[in-house]
């Protein structure tokens, strides 16, 4: 099978692979540069767990070509806080309980970080269909939506 | 969220590790993508296999022709039936329950197939892409059945899905108690319906997955899979292969939601560990949402008919009811086709008052995926019944329906209490749950208003679900279904080591339920140390001599109730070893936050001094009783019975009178659940349950065709409800503590799916009590709602609606 | 769910990738955001040969007027027709037709030429090329023309640009002065396909309507105009006897199907119910040029 050659950055990180064009984002994350912490749910679009940043914008993996990011900046949810030093969205999350088993945060996390670029996010209504896009099946979401409006407020204090 | 907390001495006097809202132990990796689920974990040499899946309900198989897929590129092999049943037998489920018939579970179908989706051929390549490519070129020719999809139909047995069964009803039960035809003949009042609730898949995020690696040297086989069941599985692999147990381990690693649906074994987990023995190479099987969507097991699927007799002040004298559960092609391993249908009948008659019950239950097979357990378990269907039956009476006799459950729901002073299936209630706050619902949703005001509504034409409508559920189930009661297994005990081990680390083994499998941080709190609270120094190890077949796994609340109750007894019993001996190094009586010596002293003095050790001195500094505690203790100790846990936990669920929904979308605009819990380890997680199990339920009240529905293909093998197709559909809501926690489990704890992991069907159901049929609409299928979805309030419209002569 | 293999050529001009598209004909799909083809190449339901990307030959989001028009370049996103003040200004019914559309991951990336090419009839972006008469550019090699949207779709999932041609661009005709819009959309959840939607702009002088407009999308293979509705309030005041009057003509001029959502039934009221609702929403936006 033909192979075409990219570079793109990961979190800050060039890396130059060789890829099949077929090769979905979310694989080339996962097995070629073994960042594990995007997460595969579905395969169509729907269920938002693969969910990374493309120059800035989130978008699914799962329905984004690797060869399609040649030249591309990407960010992952490795590409947020680490273990001892969460970022306060992430940080958010952990005081709101707002992760059972954790398959979709990553993506969870993701979205919510375009989301808190983009839009006001001054309602639970707004906050709700912003995240409408990412299923999660252990949490009722209720505590998903205070950690996104906790991180919308503290975003507008740090503004202030 | 307000504790109504009914605190005990023992409360007064504790450090209060336990209830406290501990920051979860599992967040820091969950949260920066450094997990660990089965698909992450990447094994040099792995191989992969894509499933050829019956795309026939019900066939004959007849040739196979892989010649193709065998050359194609990439391919290590092309496996079918006989591959597999060389190296493995059969899954089947037993019982020694009467009238129950297991049905034989091929790992690849052999002979016929059963359901779409069922897999027929294993196609094993490089990595999942050529697997698949492969498994495209091979062709099976079937010769088609007759189908076995409806399942009254399937009742008359006309075609059989299972020739050795000699009968699609393949478990039946009946349950009676009292003169049921003599209190329906004598009553004032009776209500009755036909219900339906249409099957659900428990739809996890992370799709199964599994891998599986064989060490030739050892002739050892390790299993990796996304279960809820670890211990289950190792313990059925090593029959299914003939291997002994040591020689077989089965990991659950980080696993990403299961809610039952991970609590089975499977055939591709079978496969994966013939294959990995037969190639020699690692074997990995991940689902994608397709294959989950049509070969996971599936649930909720079951047709009530049932009546309700009553006084005329309201009493409660008599239920009959009959169930008909569409269990699927196989019975699931091991929990067998009886467990949804025979757990509806159980459960029917709630925490109600009520000695005349019969319920009959009949599980018949049909070309479906297999019944499995899904969070709530015929409970959720149970309750969705006989609360509906307690609004249809209540209307009937113009009697507020909380009003009627008031007088009906069992009080505090007849606990323990025997239901009308037999079922023991030990003590729950049934009527508290009630009163207290009603209170924080502002049941009177809120009437006012949704009377106020109704005059300007809205459709906003209240509704209420009372139920009880038995929890963290102890060997007396797991053992009555007769399944050869035992989920009623737990066995922790918990170790303090040569660093003065403290780690505690479970049996359990914690999927999201955040067991390694409410484990650690009670660890800690009893041993006296800090949550922080405990290491909780759980989800590892080899971690424990016995175990399952987490599934039926048990996890909190059993592995409590275990790592209780065993912390007890390892800080006595730390204390006795402490004796010897800071020379005073073990009575006067206390442990707390990891630091061992003397009462009223500041003589005191760390307990990392006392690990060191016992394990390495060989002069300082005398050997006899460097002998005679350990700084480690098992226990195990049998609740025996078990325990009650009840809720009561209140919803408002608002329906719209022209597109028939409806949005539940308010939601309260009022649960018991016992002494609660954290409120944090209580509060988020209790929030994904409720929404679990909406979806099944509202969204989800698996649809099959007449000739059985399957039309929801996507998540376009297979509703489940995102934070647009969900509502925020209120959950109140009663801390009454069960007098039956060690610590006070009762399960609660499923209540939220069990109540919300039941409220919401109601709350559409008030929202349209002005219409004689039937609200008895669920989901309500908006193309149902629109065919109910039609038809219901055209009896009484006043169509708004073209057709 | 794995995509077929598939050779993967970019294109930087309209014409490096009209000339690959005749060179591989129907072996070839062109490609931009994606979101509808991948979906459909992971569960193996379409497998082209090649893959022509296209997301080089302009940059995206070109969103300008002139003449008359506005005018967007296909590769534009779904997301920058979302934000467009120019959008939002001269055609808000397309600016709330948005917020319909999927998900935020979804309009960053997939592209209104995509949309269009998917004609998914159950989508917001075709019903509003029909509902605005717009006109969309397309080219092959060595050629241009422009198709009317009421000639664009021809299908569910079927348009009338050849395997040759692609899309470059979509120009809407600016409305009249002070007209009015309204959207409506019923989905199961949000962000979902529409299990019925309904768009309308309303023009009115001295209290009558002077031009109605009504698309409807998810009721038939292709999003439609109601025309007889149309017909019904053009001149009319629009009271209740006359709405009512042209949701009946909604309903009555539809076709829908059953499927797995919804009846043809359902389909056919709810279309009414929508198209009532954009309709009193336009109306009352609309500014009476008389005044």
């Amino acid at each position: 099978m033909e192979r075409i050659d990219i570079s793109l950055s990961v979190n800050g990180t060039t890396y130059e692979r060789s890829v099949e064009p077929r090769r979905l984002l979310s694989d080339f994350l996962r097995d070629d540069l073994r960042l594990t912490g995007t997460h595969v749910g579905c395969e169509h679009g729907v269920c938002g767990a693969c969910t990374v940043l493309l120059d800035g914008d989130s978008v699914r993996s799962c329905l984004t070509f690797a060869v399609q990011c040649d030249g591309a900046s990407i960010r992952t949810v490795e590409g947020l806080g680490e273990i001892g030093a969460l970022d306060p969205l992430q940080e958010s999350f952990r005081k709101h309980h707002a992760l059972q088993c954790g398959f979709c945060t990553p993506g969870m996390l993701m979205t919510a970080v375009d989301l808190l670029a983009k839009y006001p996010l001054s309602t639970d209504d707004e906050i709700r269909e912003g995240l409408s896009g990412n299923l999660c099946r252990c949490t009722g979401y209720v505590n998903i939506v205070s950690a996104v409006r906790e991180a919308a407020a503290a975003r507008g204090n740090d503004k202030a | 969220m307000s504790g109504i907390a009914t605190a005990g001495a023992a409360d007064v006097a504790r450090p209060g590790i336990v209830g406290a809202r501990v920051q979860r132990r599992e967040d820091p990796r969950l949260l920066t993508g450094r997990g660990t689920y089965v698909d992450d974990r990447k094994v040099d040499g792995a191989v992969h296999i894509a499933f050829c899946r019956s795309d026939r309900a019900h066939a004959r198989i007849g040739r196979i022709d892989a010649a193709g897929a065998r050359q194609a590129p990439g391919v290590l092999g092309v496996f079918t039936a006989g591959d597999i049943d060389a190296v493995a037998r059969p899954i089947r489920a037993t019982s020694n329950m009467p009238d129950y018939r297991a049905t034989e579970l091929e790992p690849l179908a052999r002979g016929k197939v059963r359901y779409v989706g069922e897999p027929v051929v294993a196609v094993v390549a490089e990595n999942r892409y050529l697997a698949e490519d492969a498994a495209g070129l091979v062709s099976v020719d079937y010769d088609p059945l007759p189908e076995v999809t409806d399942p009254e139909a399937a009742l008359e047995d006309r075609a059989l899905l299972h020739e050795s069964a000699g009968t699609n009803v393949i478990a039946a039960r009946e349950f009676a108690r009292g003169d049921v035809d003599g209190a329906m003949a004598g009553a004032a009042i009776v209500v009755e319906d036909r219900f339906r609730i249409r099957r659900k898949t428990p739809s996890a995020i992370e799709n199964r997955s599994c891998l599986a690696e064989f060490e030739a040297g050892r002739q050892a086989l390790t299993l990796h899979a996304s279960t809820q069941v670890p211990g289950l599985l190792r313990d059925a692999l090593a029959e299914i292969f003939d291997l002994p147990g040591r020689r077989l381990r089965v990991v659950a690693p980080d696993v990403g939601g299961g809610f039952g649906a991970k609590a089975s074994l499977y055939p591709e987990e079978v496969v994966v560990c013939a294959l990995a023995m037969r190639l020699g190479r690692p074997v990995k099987w991940t689902s994608d949402r397709m294959e989950d969507l049509t070969a996971t097991s599936q649930a909720f699927d079951e047709i009530v008919r049932a009546r309700l007799a009553l006084e005329p002040d309201g009493r409660f004298v008599a239920l009959d009811a009959d169930v008909i559960g569409d269990v699927g092609a196989y019975s699931i391993y091991p929990w067998t086709a009886s467990l949804e249908p025979v757990q509806v009948v159980s459960f029917l008659p709630g925490p109600y008052r009520l000695q005349n019950y019969r319920g009959r239950v009949r599980a018949v097979a049909t070309s479906k995926a297999p019944m499995g357990p899904y969070r709530g378990v015929g409970r959720p269907i149970s309750t969705f019944v006989m609360e509906r039956l307690v609004d249809m009476a209540a209307k009937k006799l113009a009697m507020d329906p909380a009003e009627l459950r008031a007088r009906n729901l069992v009080r505090d002073d007849e606990f323990p209490y025997k239901s009308g299936s037999g079922i023991v209630w030990d003590r729950s706050g049934f009527q508290d749950c009630l009163r207290s619902a009603l209170d924080r949703f502002g049941y009177a005001q809120r009437r006012t208003e949704q009377a106020a509504a109704r005059n300007e034409g809205r459709l906003v409508g209240i509704g209420i679900a009372s139920y009880a559920e038995l929890t963290g189930i102890g060997s007396r009661i797991s053992a009555a279904p007769g399944m050869p297994i035992n989920t009623g005990t737990e066995r922790a081990t918990i170790e303090i080591d040569s660093t003065g680390g403290v780690t505690a083994a479970f049996g359990i499998a914690s999927h999201g339920q955040g067991l390694e941080t409410t484990l650690a709190q009670i660890v800690a609270e009893e041993l006296g140390v800090r949550v922080e120094d405990v290491e909780i190890i759980h989800g590892d077949s080899a971690a424990v001599a016995h175990s399952t796994g987490t599934y039926a609340s048990r996890s909190t109750v059993l592995a409590g109730g275990a790592a209780t007894l065993s912390a007890r019993a390892l800080r006595k001996q730390a204390i006795e070893a402490a004796s010897y190094l800071l020379e005073a009586a073990e009575a006067d010596i206390e442990m707390r936050g990891g630091v061992i002293s003397v009462a009223g003095t500041d003589s005191s050790i760390t307990l990392r001094e006392l690990a060191r001195a016992f394990y390495t500094e060989m002069r300082r505690i005398p050997k006899e009783a460097r002998e005679s203790l350990e700084l480690s100790a098992s226990a195990t846990y049998d609740p025996f019975f078990g325990t009650t936990t009840g809720a009561t669920h209140v919803a408002e929904v608002e329906v719209d009178p022209q597109t028939f979308g409806v949005t539940v605009r308010n939601y309260v819990v009022a649960e018991d659940c016992g002494r609660i380890v954290n409120p944090m997680i209580v509060d988020g199990q209790v929030h994904g349950g409720v929404a679990q339920g909406i979806g099944a009240a509202l969204y989800e529905e698996v649809v099959h065709d007449e000739s059985g293909q399957i039309l929801t093998g996507s998540f376009v197709d297979y509703v489940v409800p995102s934070a647009a559909e969900i509502p925020d809501m209120a959950v109140i926690h009663l801390e009454t503590e069960s007098p039956s489990t060690l610590g006070g704890y009762r399960g609660m992991g499923e209540g939220g799916t069990i109540g919300a069907p039941a409220a919401i159901a109601n709350a559409v049929a008030d929202a349209l009590s002005g219409l004689d609409a039937r609200v008895n299928e669920l989901p309500i979805t908006p193309d149902r709602l629109f065919r109910l309030i039609r038809d219901a419209e055209q009896r009484k002569g006043e169509s708004r609606y073209e057709a | 769910m794995k995509p077929p293999a598939f050779e993967y050529v970019v294109a930087e001009t309209v014409e490096e990738a009209t000339a690959r598209l005749a060179e591989y004909g129907d072996d070839a799909r062109p490609i931009a955001g994606g979101q509808s083809l991948v979906p459909m190449m992971n569960f193996r339901l379409v497998s082209p040969a090649v893959l022509i990307d296209i997301r080089k030959i302009a940059p995206p989001d070109t969103i300008e007027e002139a003449d008359g028009h506005v005018r967007i370049g296909a590769l534009t996103r779904h997301r920058a027709l979302e934000t467009s003040p120019l959008i939002a200004d001269r055609f808000p019914v397309v600016t709330a037709a948005m917020k319909h559309v999927a998900h935020l991951a979804i309009r960053n990336r997939g592209t209104i030429g995509g949309s269009l090419c998917h004609a998914d009839p159950a989508a917001e972006l075709p019903a509003i090329a029909v509902l605005l008469d717009a006109r969309i550019s397309v080219a092959r090699q060595g050629g241009e023309r422009t198709i009317e949207a009421r000639d664009f779709f021809e299908g569910a999932l079927w348009t009338a640009v050849g395997d040759d041609e692609i899309v470059t661009r979509i120009d809407l005709p600016l409305l009249p002065p002070g007209a009015g819009w309204g959207f409506h959309e019923f989905a199961r959840r949000h962000g979902d396909f529409g299990l019925a939607g309904a768009a309308a702009t309303v023009t009115k002088s001295a209290g009558r309507a002077t031009e109605v407009r009504i698309a409807l999308l998810g009721v038939g293979e292709t999003p439609v105009r109601a025309h007889a509705a149309e017909a019904l309030l053009t001149g009319s005041d629009f009271g209740p006897d006359a709405v009512a009057a042209a949701a009946v003509a909604v309903r009555d001029g539809i076709d829908p199907t059953d499927d797995l959502h919804a009846s043809a039934d359902y389909r056919r009221h709810l279309a009414g119910v929508l198209a009532e609702r954009a309709l009193a929403d336009a109306w009352g936006r609309a500014g009476n040029g008389a005044s």
